[in-house]
């Protein structure tokens, strides 16, 4: 063993301990008031990175277990029992980083048993449930004789190792169907995991990757170990895994590829989109590269070149589980679901709790054929900083460095809710970039009925006969959308220098810098008009009334025509919907559901406030009822036909 | 039991969101309070179990749960907390479910809505008020019942395909010849006539005809026969290597029971 016994061990157990003691924290907070503070899961992710990493990936760790138990126990490969424990291990705890995992993300844990009694086999979570229950039992009970070994009862250990073999096969057959039964729960959801990782054959390749994955997974456990302990990796044995995970790995990338061409999907992966790229990362950095670190004799001759391809093949494959079960949601949700850092503290803390958890078995079992030198008990006095006295803790031991450090941890995590707290209450931002003077083109109507068109410049030279002018931009709600907006012509328009400013600016509303665009055009959509040339005809008297409207020698457009409120002025009702005169081109018309709306429903709304029945006279139905309901008068709608305001008898004063 | 059916008729909806209001006062979900987890207020949520959402040519759809004829959030659900009704409503009991949002993934339509903020949060959607029709409280659901102009009835599902028909029939050139509900996913109970495309409003185009519980069947079909088979395989291999190693030249006992890790 190395000189500096157990620095590095204990350091790393220090870090442990810390992200353990945020975890606790935030965990208590998410069980006292809920998961939308302490995650961003949303209606949009319901499952989010606690399925994702530590229910997906922590089983997918766990493969190792049933890998290297059918390898000894089924194949009678001896010499991967010294891996053996060790991988029985790292399952058991996978196992119950899941239930913790689950734990956490279930809304009403409280219920988790009722699978067992209350059967719904329809459900691929149902199996799921069963496999994690049953398997869980197997590997406690294939991990209990070297827990019994350890405790020197000899008899309990004759007595367990009598049902190893049985055990084994139960736990092979349980982890082929859970391992594939975490892909089915994805296959009802064509409509969320994007088609190139949507598959109906998702339990097939999350079996087959599983059994890769626990091939380099174990190499991993045994390289990550042995520079923790100082000791030298079992080179020979993780050579024979990354050889047997070749093949395996080739296998499921022929199955994942011919399974996209299979549907016709390929021509996705020449799509241009993140996703696109994420998949074709996914394959090569977990499945090309090791592929060919395990496979090229010239490269198997590099010992680092093994070990970093076990690590990239477990990388990319519980990529691939997160992929599925997440990430590649992304495009069919429409949310930009990015894991709270609250969220993330939890899975971090699941899985130090078990690092953990594993570190004290492998210090206190024989769970190594080598077991690691004790770590050193001794621990020197430390200088009280306020009094000077020289003290000790025996009590804590060697503890007290990871009770300081967690905590600290369970510190930072109520620090880290807080801070979340802090965010929540702030608005949403809306991002608008403030008005900015730009040159813009103004460009002609090509056609009849074709507004002229401002576009962005960056030339001074306009192409005849486009002019180039001063213009605002004024930044939309979304990024890269925006209006540009001819200040000078609608200054000019609305009565020059002087005149004009106070038409939209400084109108005393709170909060408003510049008059909305809205607020003038309001009948930019109207689709109809309320103007009946007819009517007034009739009332102005017929050919005589002609130039009470069209004065002599001005054009008969609209435009040319006396303004409908030089009239009708005193019906424009201020707060109503139609707009005064001096907010609204001249001669144009409101919209007819405009006017009407605006007539009827700020009166209504008065009605409303004065009376407070609760008759809600606002309301559009108040209003628009029903013929056939309205009875007499109201016409109705017929097959298809539109429905039809009726007048409701005395509701109105 | 006659499968009980909502059909709405997006030509008529004037968009009043009268059935909105209905059903927040029949169920008591309270105000809307705009959420960090919406998009914007007027998003299903857990206290708007139904809304309108805008359609091509000005026009609103209501939005709330299809009660499918085969429900997927069902099939998905691991303690049977969402399950079919024989009327044909898609009910859910809170006190068995466990909280998984397995439903939430499974629904094709992403019609649930999960209560974030709450320490017992529940599941949220709409559930055809069956509680309250089947005891006769109510005749037909709060929504159908409000609406003004008739746009969102109530009835047998077959009645209101046969309705649907009808109206298409009856003005062809108002309607798309389309009853949506009618076999997308298999069916659902929920159908609409529209004379705009709703693949924007609520039935996306990538919808499978075929029911979504059958998507899963033939794995969960298979877990039986997979178990017994790995088994068997299992116990075959270690037999027969086993055997072969006793008889190759006796190196180290087959049987299972061997001293584990006795050191090399």
């Amino acid at each position: 063993m190395s000189g500096r016994p157990g620095t590095r061990l204990g350091v790393t157990k220090a870090v442990l301990w810390l992200l353990v003691g945020v975890a606790a924290a935030v965990g208590v907070v998410r069980y006292l008031l809920g998961l939308g503070l302490t995650t961003s899961l949303s209606d949009r992710t319901p499952w989010g990175l606690w399925i994702g990493f530590d229910v997906l990936a922590g089983v997918a760790l766990a493969a190792g277990g049933f890998v290297i138990a059918g390898t000894v126990h089924v194949l009678h490969l001896e010499r991967y029992r010294s891996l053996l424990r060790a991988a029985v291990l790292t399952a058991f705890l996978g196992y119950v980083a899941v239930v913790l995992g689950l734990m956490v993300d279930l809304g009403r844990p409280w219920n988790i048993w009722r699978p067992t009694l209350f059967w719904q086999p329809h459900s691929a979570l149902f199996e799921v449930a069963w496999c994690v229950m049953l398997y869980l039992t197997v590997l406690a009970l294939e991990f209990a004789p070297v827990v019994a070994e350890g405790l020197r009862l000899a008899r309990v250990v004759a007595f367990l190792r009598r049902f190893t073999l049985p055990l084994v096969v139960v736990g092979i057959a349980l982890s082929s169907l859970h391992q594939s039964s975490l892909g089915t729960l994805f296959v009802i959801a064509p409509h969320r995991v994007h088609p190139l990782w949507y598959s109906p054959l998702l339990p097939l390749l999350f079996l087959i990757s599983a059994v890769a994955l626990g091939l380099s997974m174990v190499a991993v456990e045994s390289l990550s170990s042995s520079w923790l302990f100082h000791r030298e990796p079992e080179w020979d044995l993780i050579g024979g895994l990354t050889r047997a995970a070749a093949p395996v790995l080739a296998a499921y990338l022929l199955l994942r590829l011919g399974d996209l061409g299979a549907r016709g999907q390929l021509r996705l992966l020449f799509e241009p989109s993140w996703l696109t790229a994420w998949f074709v990362l996914e394959l090569a950095v977990g499945v090309v590269v090791p592929l060919l670190l395990f496979s090229l004799p010239s490269v198997r001759r590099h010992r680092r070149a093994l070990g970093a391809g076990a690590f990239l093949s477990v990388a990319g494959l519980v990529l691939y589980r997160i992929d599925v079960g997440g990430l590649a949601h992304a495009a069919g949700s429409g949310d930009g679901y990015v894991p709270a850092l609250t969220e993330l503290s939890i899975s971090v803390g699941i899985v130090a709790a078990m690092a953990l958890v594993f570190l004290f078995f492998v210090e206190h079992l024989r769970v190594w054929d080598e077991p690691p030198a004790p770590a050193s008990r001794f621990r020197p006095a430390f200088t009280d900083l306020v009094s000077g006295v020289r003290v000790r803790a025996p009590w804590m031991g060697g503890a007290r460095l990871s009770a300081l450090a967690f905590t600290v941890g369970a510190v930072a995590g109520l620090g880290l809710v807080q801070a979340r707290v802090a965010r929540r209450s702030e608005p949403r931002p809306f991002p608008v970039s403030p008005p900015r003077s730009v040159l813009a083109l103004r460009v002609p109507p090509h056609a009849a009925g074709t507004a002229d068109r401002l576009l962005l410049t960056t030339s001074l030279v306009a192409p005849a006969p486009a002019v180039v002018e001063s213009a605002l931009l004024i930044g939309g709600p979304e990024p890269g959308k925006g209006v540009l907006f001819a200040h000078a012509a609608h200054q000019a328009r609305l009565g020059g220098t002087g005149v004009s400013c106070v038409r939209c600016h400084h109108r005393n509303r709170r909060g408003d810098r510049a008059t909305s665009c809205a607020a003038c055009h309001r009948d930019v959509h109207a689709r109809t008009d309320t103007f009946s040339h007819e009517r007034h005809a009739a009332a102005l008297g017929g050919n005589d009334g002609c130039v009470r409207c069209h004065a002599a020698g001005a054009a008969r457009t609209r435009e040319g025509s006396t303004p409908c409120e030089t009239c009708h002025g005193r019906d424009a009702r201020l707060g109503t919907g139609t707009a005064p005169a001096a907010t609204r081109p001249a001669g144009v018309a409101v919209g007819y559901r405009d006017a009407m709306h605006g007539l009827c429903v700020a009166c209504h709304r008065q009605e409303d406030v004065r009376r407070s029945d609760g008759a809600g006279r606002s309301r559009c139905a108040f209003c628009h009822r029903a013929g056939s309901a309205g009875g007499s008068g109201g016409g109705g709608s017929g097959p298809g036909g539109d429905p039809v305001l009726v007048a409701r008898a005395g509701t109105m004063p | 039991m006659r499968s009980m059916a909502i059909l709405t008729d997006v030509t008529r909806c004037i968009g009043c969101e009268e059935c909105v209001l209905a059903c927040k006062r029949t169920n008591g979900t309270g105000a809307d309070e705009p959420r960090r987890w919406q998009q914007t207020a007027e998003d299903l949520s857990e206290s708007r179990w139904t809304t309108l959402v805008p359609a091509p040519g000005g026009r609103a759809v209501r939005l709330h749960c299809r009660h499918c004829l085969e429900p997927a959030c069902a099939s998905a659900c691991p303690v049977g907390a969402l399950h079919r009704t024989p009327e044909g409503a898609v009910a859910y009991d809170a006190d068995i479910c466990m909280g998984c949002r397995y439903c939430m993934i499974a629904c094709p339509f992403q019609m649930t809505r999960y209560e974030w903020s709450s320490a017992t949060p529940r599941v949220r959607k709409c559930i055809l008020c069956y509680e309250k029709v089947s005891s006769g409280e109510l005749d037909q659901p709060a929504c159908t019942a409000a609406c003004p102009t008739k746009a969102t009835v109530f009835g047998t599902r077959d009645e209101l395909l046969a309705e649907a028909r009808r109206r298409i029939a009856d003005a062809p050139d108002r309607y798309l010849n389309h009853v949506w509900g009618e076999h997308e996913v298999g069916g659902t109970s929920v159908l609409y006539v529209s004379d705009v495309d709703l693949a924007t409003a609520g039935w996306p185009a990538a919808l499978r005809p075929g029911s979504y519980p059958a998507l899963t069947r033939p794995a969960l079909h298979a877990v039986p026969w997979t178990f017994a088979g790995v088994g068997a395989a299992a116990f075959g291999l270690n037999w027969v290597i086993g055997r072969r190693r006793r008889l190759a030249g006796g190196e180290g006992p087959a049987g299972p029971p061997e001293g584990e890790g006795d050191g090399k």
